[in-house]
């Protein structure tokens, strides 16, 4: 089964310069588990942050999410992978680098992300429709 | 066993054979509907109608067969149901390939309708292989959860549309009617799939 069908084409964005405080509301708002962080220039890549990051880089240390930016603890660059890739070069992408997301791209353009719980979905209708995909 | 028990009879197995091809035309229905979007092709909606109205002839004969005496008296009921909530998925792709003979899509609207219409025939193929499933008397819970999966996937595209369309200029009422009405009806189509895939699972219950 190939990434593009089980993709997630809607992706939230954040600033690079904005703070953590903004990306957890945007993430309570949207209910959603992570943003990718726009690049400060044109030398600048996209870049990711999560739930995770917030919990354990920020709040676990005390330290005050108004002050302290984004970029300071987004991970760049994003982990891309080409849209006809299958399902299984995902899962041994995200079990190499211990990530739960993995993103599509094409020629520098985001298409999507596909999360754990995708590539989780996506297996098990692969299961089902025994291998087997129109 | 559970096979021979249940579904094992001459009657019981032509019931069977027709129920497997009205699933048959509602996958047929949902692919063609899907290749008349992508293709932009409404000469392919007249086949949709024909389609839907070989499900209407199928669905008499299955019942009529089933009141004739196939299967024991306590399965009937909920083969019927299972029967007539097909019969409703038909009757949604027909209504939706209805509306879309008055309506031009465009851009995003377009490609997310298609994904709809993706969505839909694929939750067909997998009641199919649900139904099959059913007949050998294994457990059908991971087909019913697939089928849950891409219902979840349409909500989400149809929340998603819903919003784009809002921000839609609508030249008049009709126009802004046929749209709405279209959206509704093609996404109403994986709703009416899980509730065929849930009475499979009722009926795989009550034989055990």
């Amino acid at each position: 089964m190939k990434v593009e069908e089980i993709m997630n084409t809607k992706i939230e964005f954040i600033e690079a310069n904005a703070t953590v405080y903004d990306a957890i509301e945007k993430m309570v708002d949207k209910r959603i588990r992570s943003l990718v962080v726009k690049p400060r220039d044109e030398n600048d890549v996209y870049g990711v942050i999560t739930v995770r990051d917030i919990v354990f880089r920020v709040l676990n240390k005390n330290l005050d999410p108004n002050k302290v930016k984004i970029e300071e603890i987004a991970s760049k660059p994003l982990v891309c992978v080409d849209k006809d890739i299958d399902i299984e070069h995902v899962i041994k992408l995200m079990e190499k680098f211990n990530i739960a997301r993995v993103f599509v791209c094409e020629k520098g353009n985001l298409l999507g992300v596909v999360a754990l719980l995708d590539v989780m979905s996506g297996s098990l209708i692969k299961r089902v429709r025994g291998g087997c995909i129109a | 066993m559970l096979k021979k028990l249940f579904f094992g009879g001459k009657i019981e197995q032509k019931v069977i054979e027709k129920i497997k091809k009205h699933i048959e035309i509602l996958c047929s229905a949902c692919e063609t509907f899907r290749i008349a979007l992508e293709k932009q092709d409404k000469n392919l909606i007249s086949n949709v109608f024909e389609l839907e109205r070989e499900g209407d002839i199928v669905r008499r004969e299955i019942v009529s067969d089933i009141f004739i005496g196939a299967f024991l008296p306590f399965l009937r009921p909920n083969i019927c149901k299972f029967v007539e909530i097909v019969d409703n998925a038909l009757d949604a792709v027909e209504d939706a390939a209805f509306e879309y003979l008055d309506l031009e899509l465009d851009g995003e609207i377009r490609s997310d309708c298609i994904k709809i219409a993706n969505i839909n025939f694929k939750m067909c193929e997998i009641l199919s292989i649900a139904f099959e499933t059913l007949l050998t008397g294994k457990d059908l819970r991971e087909k019913n959860l697939v089928i849950r999966i891409y219902e979840k996937k349409i909500d989400e595209i149809k929340h998603d549309l819903m919003r784009k369309l809002r921000e839609k200029d609508i030249k008049n009422f009709w126009e802004g009617k046929i749209i709405s009405d279209f959206i509704t009806y093609l996404a109403n189509v994986s709703d009416i799939i899980e509730d065929a895939s849930d009475y499979l699972q009722i009926i795989n219950v009550s034989m055990r």
